[in-house]
């Protein structure tokens, strides 16, 4: 069993709270939330995510309705003022350091906790959930900032308190921001589900990335062993309106349907870390599709990895990683665990927070590339992964182009019917095989 | 009192961003600012500065007084001399100019090149941003390239694939280039040159007609549905699209660098004031780098909050203004000239309460936001309750940039206490923490890389 020791984040303020049965505080655990009012935004249920409505963020005036990015702000600005969050992530010095790719490094003397590190397992991507550990079922209502619902009609809207269903999607603040409006997605909460990627979490993810229409807002996900430290499934996002240096990597095409629009598969050609990237203009629940059947290839082999959302969801990235493995094994250079830097999905996209003043004040492009080239697989084994992948994600892709045509088909006969999950297996189920001619490696 | 300003409201069902679908709402407002109080008069002054344009601009905008289609008609004339529409009419080539201080940095000019290679009208165009070209083929990438470019203020050229009005993508060799102020730094303009690569647009044809052949049949029967994909289907496999690779020649490397260094010419030489420049002026003082001047990124974040607000820097003396939003100006009554560079007190008045104005103070010298309602004057003397809530904020270094303040007219809601103290509104704080997301990464030099070949 391989192991490293680390200090966890502080995510929630009830993170290190023993709750006896019954907690007497309002917490998202069973014994609070059946009739809990909390604030509901409902996101439109069919997403024919129009390519040319990319611009970024309208606040709009004080006479209209709310919209997700502005309802995110909002309430992340209302905990800020309640002072909820352990210190004022703005108040941390930032830069870019000099380069071609524009690293990003940040101050963050505040997020480190004087504590005893604790031992983490490393060498298993997938492991059960177990309610003794912290999990997100423990955190404040205050901490919830909205849950995030698909509606049962065509628009979206924002309501700010009503009585939330079984197990609500739920938006958490992390009490221990790296940059503003920091935030954890929990998909179905109440479900307890373990640290584990699956099909409708991750286009959950990938509508609450677009939804919000806003190209300095990304969606990112740690699997085990890649640096994720709470095993109750989430996804963490925040605002920084600099791309990130994966972002600006060369890519080559590797994959990509031949429908106008479909998923293109490219795989990173100067950058630090080898990964995948998929890209789409046309209907994103086919992009987080393929995604999601590459993640699950990934976790299903125990290959820890680590996602980001960018691009309002047009663009996803997937790094395979070995660090923590290297780490386990003593095969990382002492001064570079030094820095204590752990990198996840944000340091790996570029995006690096520095604990010590003098790791800050001597970062350079060098150092982080350093870094993360020891997160990266070797090319030998990416080229394995990366078919792996790619395979997983081709499967996908065809059953998806079907389902598009028949969602059309349901939705000129019975327009009052919202996408079931019994239809999209039918879908599936029906015509996978005949158009699986229609990708093309 | 007549309070309210009809062009304020903007329809509470404009659920898409004003770029897609707010123009024609805004040509519909025009009888409403017309007739509107002495706070439109100075909308009305505009229009007519920007009516008597030629050719190009498109009747709808001179004939609004819209103030959006005021200031996309102004932004050009504001700038150049008349003389550079002529000059820049008997160009071939297709160019566009883009005013990133106007939301959501509109074409403010469009060549007839421009509008003969896309098939759009100068009404369609003026007024948008370029996103319009871009189509279900065209690279992500690519376009964060030119986002890139644009948050950093500087030159840029890709390769990218564009879209006509009917649908048929070609190969834009896109080069953009900022313009910038000689007097202040800021950035007037972009300037973007489309040269189309010759030789792969002809491929297109067959795909756009099964696409539109798709689009078509997707309204009628699951059988003919399946038969218009089998068709798009075979009409793809038939097809040698390139769509991912462009090979531009040197023919159109230089044609693209011929268009640019022209179109600079001319607006070099028919500028107005102290003239605009290619290159961002190092010496410039009073502007940017003294904090008087929001950079165009900045710039470009600030106007999509559509929320009444000012920026005002406390690192000048008396802490002026040096942004002030357009919904702060419809609901004061006042012209940016008119506000920029000084300090906010000239919204009080006589029947001003001081502990109020006092306690705003304070808040600031501890550099705590605070919320209080407080009664303000427009600029014809008509008081108004504002809700008016103030925060600090913060640049990359994590100091003080800007202290934001946001004013919500509550005129109209009673309210029973008359605490100075109160909670901010919903719409404010989420206000307040856009800026505070804008300026941290844009303000100055913010979060820019260090730029090695300008």
């Amino acid at each position: 069993m391989l192991t490293i020791k680390r200090i966890p984040t502080l995510v929630s303020i009830y993170q290190d709270t023993v709750d006896r049965p019954g907690c007497e505080r309002s917490c998202l655990g069973m014994c609070c939330i059946p009739g809990a009012k909390l604030p509901v935004y409902a996101f439109p249920g069919t997403s024919s995510k129009d390519h040319l409505s990319d611009s970024d963020d309208c606040i709009p005036d004080a006479g209209g309705d709310l919209f997700l990015n502005e309802v995110i702000l909002a309430q992340w600005e209302e905990r800020l003022s309640r002072g909820l969050f352990r210190y004022d992530v703005t108040t941390c010095e930032t830069k870019v350091l000099p380069g071609d790719f524009g690293f990003i490094a940040q101050l963050n003397e505040g997020r480190h906790l004087k504590k005893r590190p604790t031992e983490f397992r490393v060498d298993q991507v997938l492991q059960p959930f177990d309610s003794k550990k912290f999990n997100f079922t423990k955190v404040g209502q205050e901490e919830v900032l909205f849950c995030f619902e698909m509606s049962t009609s065509e628009g979206s809207g924002y309501s700010e308190r009503m009585v939330v269903g079984d197990s609500p999607n739920v938006v958490v603040i992390n009490v221990s921001p790296i940059e503003y409006g920091h935030v954890l997605l929990v998909p179905k909460l109440q479900d307890c589900k373990p640290q584990r990627m699956d099909q409708e979490s991750l286009r959950l993810a990938v509508n609450f990335a677009a939804e919000a229409k806003n190209s300095s807002f990304r969606v990112g996900y740690n699997s085990l062993g890649a640096f994720a430290t709470i095993n109750h499934l989430h996804f963490q996002a925040y605002y920084l309106a600099v791309p990130f240096p994966v972002e600006r990597a060369s890519v080559k095409k590797i994959a990509s349907s031949k429908k106008p629009g479909g998923v293109k598969i490219f795989e990173l050609t100067d950058y630090a870390v080898l990964g995948l990237v998929y890209e789409s203009n046309g209907v994103l629940e086919e992009l987080a599709d393929c995604v999601s059947q590459a993640c699950i290839a990934l976790q299903d082999h125990n290959i820890p990895y680590n996602v980001l959302i960018s691009d309002c969801g047009r663009r996803i990235f997937i790094f395979p990683q070995c660090f923590a493995e290297k780490q386990a094994l003593g095969q990382v250079d002492p001064d570079i665990l030094d820095t204590q830097v752990n990198p996840a999905v944000w340091e790996i996209s570029g995006h690096i927070v520095l604990k010590r003043r003098e790791d800050y004040e001597s970062a350079t492009e060098t150092n982080a590339w350093r870094l993360l080239a020891e997160v990266s697989l070797s090319s030998e084994r990416f080229t394995e992964v990366k078919e792996m992948c790619v395979n997983a994600s081709l499967k996908e892709e065809s059953a998806s182009f079907q389902l598009e045509l028949l969602e059309v088909e349901m939705k000129h006969f019975s327009p009052k019917v919202t996408s079931g999950k019994g239809n999209r297996i039918a879908a599936k189920g029906l015509l996978s095989d005949a158009f699986a001619e229609d990708c093309c490696a | 009192m007549g309070l309210k300003a009809p062009c304020s409201t903007i329809p509470a069902d404009s659920k898409q961003e004003e770029t897609k679908d707010g123009d024609a709402e805004e040509y519909g407002a025009v009888a409403m600012v017309i007739s509107a109080t002495s706070i439109q008069g100075q909308l009305s002054i505009h229009t007519e500065e920007g009516g008597e344009s030629k050719s190009l601009i498109a009747p709808s905008y001179t004939a609004t007084g819209s103030s959006r289609g005021d200031k996309v008609m102004a932004s050009f004339k504001a700038a150049y001399n008349e003389s550079l529409r002529d000059a820049l009419q008997r160009a071939k080539f297709s160019f566009v100019l883009t005013d990133p201080r106007i939301h959501d940095n509109p074409i403010v000019y469009a060549s007839d090149g421009f509008l003969e290679m896309t098939g759009y009208s100068a009404e369609e165009v003026l007024g948008r941003n370029c996103r319009f070209l871009q189509g279900p083929a065209t690279n992500r990438r690519t376009i964060l390239e030119i986002r890139d470019a644009i948050r950093e203020e500087r030159a840029c050229q890709v390769s990218i694939l564009n879209y006509t009005k009917q649908g048929k993508p070609f190969w834009n060799l896109f080069h953009m280039a900022p313009v910038y102020s000689k007097e202040d730094g800021r950035v007037v303009h972009f300037v973007g040159v489309q040269t189309p690569v010759k030789s792969t647009a002809d491929h297109h044809e067959s795909l756009t007609t099964n696409h539109e052949c798709f689009c078509v049949s997707s309204s009628h029967s699951l059988s003919s549905l399946r038969a218009s994909a089998d068709v798009l289907r075979d009409g793809l496999a038939d097809v040698e699209i390139d769509e991912e690779h462009c090979e531009v020649g040197q023919a159109d490397e230089d044609k693209s660098k011929t268009s640019v260094a022209t179109i600079f010419g001319e607006l070099k030489s028919k500028c107005k004031g102290a003239g605009v420049t290619e290159r961002k002026s190092t010496t410039v003082s009073a502007g940017f780098d003294g904090g008087r001047v929001v950079c165009s990124s900045l710039m470009l974040s600030l106007t999509k909050i559509q929320q009444s607000f000012v920026l005002a820097n406390p690192h000048l003396p008396d802490t002026p203004i040096v942004h002030a939003s357009e919904k702060f100006l419809q609901l004061t009554g006042y012209t940016r000239e008119d506000v920029v560079g000084r300090n906010c007190r000239f919204l009080q008045g006589s029947d001003t309460d001081r502990g109020t104005v006092q306690l705003i103070g304070e808040c600031l010298r501890a550099e705590k936001p605070c919320t209080v309602r407080i009664l303000n004057y427009r600029k014809d003397k008509t008081p108004f309750w504002n809700l008016l809530h103030v925060a600090p904020v913060r640049s990359n270094a994590g100091k003080v940039a800007f202290f934001v303040g946001v004013q919500l007219d509550v005129t109209s809601v009673e309210e029973p206490c008359s605490e100075a103290e109160t909670t901010p509104n919903i719409k404010q704080l989420g206000a307040v923490g856009a800026v505070r997301v804008a300026v941290r990464s844009l303000q100055g030099e913010g979060l820019r890389r260090m730029q090695k070949n300008p």
